[in-house]
């Protein structure tokens, strides 16, 4: 992100107010919850008690992270009008929620799950596909992080103007999140991310409107703009990036809403009318969120004509510092752009990090390594690993890999792989842990090589859709060739009639 | 029994309608400008290409079905958590 020349003083102030506001809401939520310290369910689900406004912005400030804003803007430029899929895939996230989150809000509920894994055992109960599960999880959830952890650095750093320069932004800002998150789990996760939610949403507003306003408002003028600098960026795409409009859509929708924290969040949800008219007011807000990032970006190849890829990366830093550069109402309403940028980041950073504590700590540690521990030392555990973890991911943020949209992609195409563990397995009884664990090996072996083999998408399709539709084969074909009475050893649990009968 | 038959119809569940996802199928199909000269900007509409036009109508429209599938095709459990939540001392599965 690009140094702000107005950022400064006002910026480190802003970002002290919002750690401060953070830590004092970790601190008062760890005191509202006697059993956050004894308890997994306590500590990662925050009791299962979550109301709707919780629900809803812990929500909303997960699935938007800061890359939305700051990698999205870009990519619009980049693209142009196609972008506007980044709207459909969002509200398609929610879509792909129904169709599993009704029946597993039902069953969690019932059977105390704690983490996704936790389906899956009580599904399949199979060691291995619980395993393959957890350790794609795991890898989606490390590379979600460092994503995060990245942007965290570049945004503090461009907000201060160097002030705060990268490395010491980015610990700060860790150790902010981390006390909150140790203090109060899951319910200070959620309540901080009311507070980040609305951070953000303030935040693009005004982007959006300083955006409209150097541009007086001409939305015509500008599409003439870009017709006249960048035809192919108005015009009707064609046929194989339609494609990949439609691979997207399905590649994100299915892998979004099968993120660990993304289910743990069905998990935690105080009641199911909770939970749909959390969800229902969700899949509005692409149109407020994405959708305005997109029209920054198109309003930038008006503003900024002609960056280069690597220069485009730094597209919302340049538009905030000519807003900023207006009047002194702008100049502070830019200042809370960027803080809500930051917010985003870290409500999603530490949504990742205690998902990815709880898989740590609940199915491996508490299944495997000690069977015998007790949840106060489960959740002491998930504490430590967290702390380990992003000791470990802070090295590599250090030096960033690659642009931002590139870090994204890589995550879907693996933990994308585990949604026929939960879509098929809710509702088809044949499908069975075997061809499912093979299933899902092949596809993830799949999209991993084709990623790292650097290869094209074919036709518009990434390699981790030709990988989940790999896996989808496998494991239908091979559940449909294995007699009902002949199981693998993995005798799946029957789940069609145990949850209708809940009605 | 009655009773049971009420209950029985207001328990709903988004996958049990194959034609919700046909029907969110089109319009997902119907927002993507697979089926449209590619390369064609006119005309414009409110200052915008009218293949822009119309894919934001159909994602309106997804935003809409998706919304109104969460509060209206959406009914598990929520008679039974409102109920066990009434009753301070039952002891409900549900209750929360």
């Amino acid at each position: 992100m690009e140094n702000l020349n107005f950022g400064g003083t006002s910026g480190i102030i802003v970002l002290l107010a919002y750690a401060a506001i953070m830590l004092i809401i970790g601190y008062f939520a760890g005191r509202g919850q006697p059993n956050v310290r004894t308890s997994v369910r306590g500590y990662f689900l925050a009791g299962r008690g979550l109301g709707f406004v919780a629900l809803f912005f812990t929500l909303y400030a997960t699935q938007y992270s800061g890359n939305s804003v700051i990698g999205y803007a870009p990519e619009a430029y980049r693209s142009g009008f196609v972008w506007w899929q980044s709207v459909m895939f969002m509200i398609a996230v929610i879509a792909v929620y129904l169709l599993f989150a009704p029946r597993l809000y039902v069953i969690a509920k019932r059977e105390s799950f704690v983490t996704p894994t936790d389906w899956v055992r009580h599904r399949f109960r199979s060691t291995r596909v619980s395993i393959l599960v957890a350790i794609l999880m795991l890898w989606g959830l490390a590379n979600y992080l460092l994503e995060q952890l990245v942007a965290m650095g570049q945004g503090i750093s461009g907000l201060t103007g160097n002030t705060v320069p990268y490395q010491i932004g980015v610990i700060a800002f860790v150790l902010v999140m981390l006390a909150y998150s140790w203090m109060g789990g899951m319910r200070a996760v959620a309540l901080t991310d009311v507070m980040q939610g609305i951070a953000l949403l303030i935040g693009v507003g005004v982007l959006l409107f300083g955006s409209l306003y150097l541009i007086e408002g001409d939305i015509a003028g500008l599409t003439q703009h870009v017709v006249n600098q960048s035809p192919e960026k108005v015009g009707v795409p064609d046929g194989e990036t339609s494609v990949n409009w439609l691979a997207m859509i399905v590649l994100i929708g299915f892998g979004a809403a099968v993120y660990p924290h993304a289910i743990q969040r069905v998990y935690a949800a105080k009641s199911e009318r909770t939970l749909k008219r959390s969800l229902a007011i969700m899949a509005w807000m692409p149109f407020v969120t994405t959708g305005v990032v997109f029209l920054v970006g198109i309003i930038g190849l008006e503003l900024f004509p002609g960056l280069s890829e690597t220069d485009s990366e730094q597209l919302v830093g340049m538009m905030a510092n000519k807003v900023a550069g207006i009047n002194v109402v702008f100049y502070l309403l830019m200042i809370l752009l960027f803080g809500g940028v930051i917010a985003a980041i870290v409500s999603t950073a530490d949504s990742a990090l205690l998902s990815l504590s709880s898989v740590v700590s609940h199915d491996l540690y508490g299944r495997y390594i000690n069977p015998r521990a007790s949840e106060r030392q489960q959740v002491l555990v998930g504490k430590l690993v967290g702390i380990a973890v992003v000791a470990v991911l802070l090295l590599l943020a250090w030096n960033p890999p690659t642009t931002l949209y590139n870090i994204f992609v890589l995550k879907f195409e693996l933990i994308v792989q585990i949604a026929p563990a939960f879509i098929l397995g809710l509702y088809w009884d044949r499908l069975r842990a075997g061809p499912l664990f093979w299933g899902m090996l092949a596809g993830a072996l799949f999209a991993g090589v084709w990623t790292v083999m650097g290869e094209e998408e074919l036709y518009g399709v990434p390699g981790g859709l030709l990988g989940l539709g790999i896996n989808v084969a496998i494991a239908v074909l091979g559940s449909l060739l294995t007699p009902r009475d002949e199981g693998d050893g993995d005798a799946a649990v029957p789940t069609t009639a145990e949850t209708t009968a809940t009605g | 029994m009655d009773q049971r038959r009420s209950d029985d119809r207001s328990v709903r569940e988004p996958i049990r309608s194959p034609w919700v996802w046909v029907v969110m199928s089109l319009i997902i199909l119907a927002g993507i400008p697979l089926y449209l000269p590619s390369g064609v900007v006119e005309p414009l509409v409110f200052g915008v290409p009218y293949w822009v036009v119309l894919s934001v109508c159909c994602t309106l429209a997804l935003s809409a079905f998706t919304s109104w599938l969460c509060l209206r095709k959406w009914n598990l459990v929520e008679q039974q958590e409102e109920a066990a939540a009434d009753v301070t001392d039952g002891g409900s599965t549900w209750k929360i």
